[in-house]
């Protein structure tokens, strides 16, 4: 119980918001108006879930919310020239490995700061998108009903693959050897090439996986939406938040899924119950930003077990 | 090689100008200070954010801080409605005190609460923007004041101009001549040492945040005076391009390391780069990749000193 006390400290601070919101209005909380408002939400969980690995061996991507939008347009291009949807998500699966296998081996094998590599990117992937969408379509693309059957259809793909890797990311950490690698790294970088863990191979694996998540949500988003070069558009800041949200360390070594799943969970809720309540986008900024900065000061309080790891 | 970055980045700059003079014979004469001119307020802010960076945090809430700061000087100055047309002086000290103030709390916020710096800015940068969207309540301001109006657009003499040569100056000899400067290279290249050594990390890094936070003021200040206008997305983006500024200008992002001299021209390339490719007019087709050139450009820059750099003894990335 102990071990997940700022899970429990999540789900009480879920609750708290759940419960403002019934107490101001009962409909939000209703089956229809949350089914509603959740089709937002697994872009920013598959996300998190590359982001939380990443974290966790104390590195950053800023440039998840830009390969996203690089794979949309790769992906409106295909649906563009009426390829088979087959054809159309492997080419915007591949855009995502390929965004993030070059983050991962500028990270991993050239050792290039993190933030720095995934700061450059952020601006070439967003400019890429943009070039490649204004030279070839010049408007977002209306998804394919193959595409849409993906996310809206009888067998909502994108939904039962986010539970998939979840699962599979939540073992992965938690229940292998790669897993604590994972933690070792950024608990303690030379002591874990010390104990022969193969770091650049797990960090450029990470990065990669992320821009597979990149590819996947873009594939979500251009079916809810259109295939644009403006998918994912300040989405990183919220990806980031909903994992420190969740616990893990921006300093490495420490996070679970758990914790990040809650996180999105909080940053979902609460982000639509402003929008809906109030219909003011700039309160959501306001409250979320605070959030983020409270939940760090909470945890800083309420769960400082570790000495400053600075 | 001691100026070795300062070195490369003055042939870079070189090598763009030549590019453009193949082109135009007259594009330096006649671009170069437009480019200066148009580098003002990331190079005030990349000042402060220099030295945030050589303490060891960083602060990425800088764009959305001059947007606040730019709508709350339009809101206070401007003459129509729905500005509240109070002096100009008077306005411009409200703003100077506000950003400083908010640039404190950020440190507060990172020395005394613990957040680590890019979460605390990652955080304030969310909630300015936000709080610069309340304050704009959507419209554009416009209209303000010839006393304030006169700051950026004075033909005579450039008072922004003056004004950023005199920052980067004081930060300059701030950094590399004061006791002060060396106090904010002893937090950054070892917090411990330097607290054995009987300097205050806590006010050495309030007094950075602080800084950044003044110098965006200046920054939002110039910027309103310039352009006479401020939307709901002014300063947006700033903060990234800043932090590349700082971080190709040499200064290391793990602290400790960095002078002012790569950090401006750092900023005078990556400002050039942009007016360059405008200019060159390569046709409809380029422009639309030009963001995608620069990305590549800016890409290169950060990761070229480690193909170069990696058997420096002692090298940090």
């Amino acid at each position: 119980m102990k071990k997940f006390a700022y899970e429990f400290f999540l789900l009480g601070l879920i609750c708290v918001v759940l419960a403002i919101a019934a107490f101001l209005d009962p409909l939000f909380l209703s089956s229809d108006v949350q089914i509603e408002l959740s089709s937002e939400i697994w872009e920013l969980g598959l996300l998190t879930l590359g982001m939380t690995l990443i974290i966790i061996t104390a590195g950053i991507d800023l440039s998840v919310g830009s390969a996203m939008g690089l794979c949309s347009v790769s992906l409106g291009l295909c649906m563009h020239a009426n390829l088979p949807t087959g054809v159309c998500v492997l080419a915007c699966l591949a855009t995502g490995l390929a965004a993030g296998a070059l983050n991962g081996s500028l990270v991993a094998f050239i050792k290039v700061h993190p933030l720095l590599v995934t700061l450059a990117t952020y601006g070439m992937y967003r400019g890429f998108a943009e070039g490649l969408q204004s030279a070839t379509t010049n408007a977002p693309v209306d998804a394919s009903e193959g595409i849409k059957a993906l996310v809206t259809g009888n067998f909502p793909l994108i939904q039962i693959l986010f539970t998939a890797l979840t699962a599979w990311t939540a073992i992965l950490l938690g229940r292998t050897a790669t897993g604590r690698g994972l933690y070792a790294i950024g608990h303690n970088e030379e002591a874990a090439r010390f104990s022969g863990i193969p770091i650049a191979k797990l960090k450029f694996w990470i990065y990669t996986y992320t821009g597979l998540l990149a590819g996947l949500a873009a594939i979500s988003y251009s079916a809810r939406r259109s295939a644009t070069a403006e998918a994912g558009l300040v989405l990183e800041l919220d990806v980031i938040a909903a994992v420190v949200i969740g616990g893990t360390s921006i300093y490495g070594g420490r996070g679970r899924i758990a914790g990040t799943l809650l996180g999105v969970l909080l940053i979902h809720e609460t982000r639509q119950f402003v929008d809906w309540y109030w219909q003011r986008s700039e309160l959501t900024l306001i409250v979320i930003g605070t959030l983020l900065i409270l939940a760090v000061l909470g945890h800083r309080f309420l769960f400082a077990q570790d000495p400053d790891t600075h | 090689m001691k100026y070795r970055r300062e070195a490369s980045l003055i042939v870079l700059v070189g090598a763009l100008s030549f590019l453009a003079t193949l082109f135009d014979a007259s594009f330096v004469p006649a671009n170069a200070i437009d480019i200066l001119i148009n580098s003002i307020p990331t190079m005030i802010i990349s000042c402060g954010v220099m030295l945030v960076i050589i303490t060891g945090e960083i602060d990425i809430s800088v764009g959305s801080l001059l947007g606040l700061l730019a709508a709350t000087l339009a809101l206070l100055s401007s003459t129509a409605e729905p500005g509240l047309g109070i002096h100009p002086y008077l306005a411009i000290a409200i703003v100077l005190t506000v950003g400083t103030l908010i640039g404190l709390g950020t440190g507060c916020l990172v020395v005394y609460g613990r957040v680590p710096s890019i979460i605390a800015t990652l955080g304030l940068l969310i909630a300015l923007d936000g709080a610069q969207d309340w304050l704009m309540g959507g419209g554009d301001i416009k209209h303000f004041p010839q006393e304030l109006r006169y700051l950026g657009t004075g033909t005579t003499i450039p008072i922004n101009l003056i004004l950023t040569i005199l920052v980067v100056a004081g930060t300059g000899l701030l950094c590399h001549k004061t006791a002060l400067g060396r106090r904010i290279y002893a937090v950054g290249s070892n917090p411990s040492a330097a607290r054995l050594a009987g300097i205050s990390v806590t006010t050495t890094k309030l007094f950075v945040f602080a800084l950044t936070g003044m110098l965006t003021a200046i920054a939002a200040i110039l910027w309103v005076a310039k352009l006479g206008n401020v939307s709901t997305s002014t300063g947006a983006g700033l903060e990234l391009k800043v932090v590349t500024c700082v971080v190709v200008g040499g200064v290391s992002i793990r602290g400790g390391r960095g002078r002012i001299l790569g950090v401006v021209l750092a900023v005078i390339l990556i400002t050039m780069i942009r007016t360059v490719l405008n200019f060159m007019d390569l046709g409809s087709e380029a422009v639309k990749w030009q963001r995608a050139i620069e990305g590549v450009m800016i890409l290169v820059a950060v990761t070229s000193d480690h193909f170069t750099q990696r058997n420096q003894p002692g090298g940090k990335s």
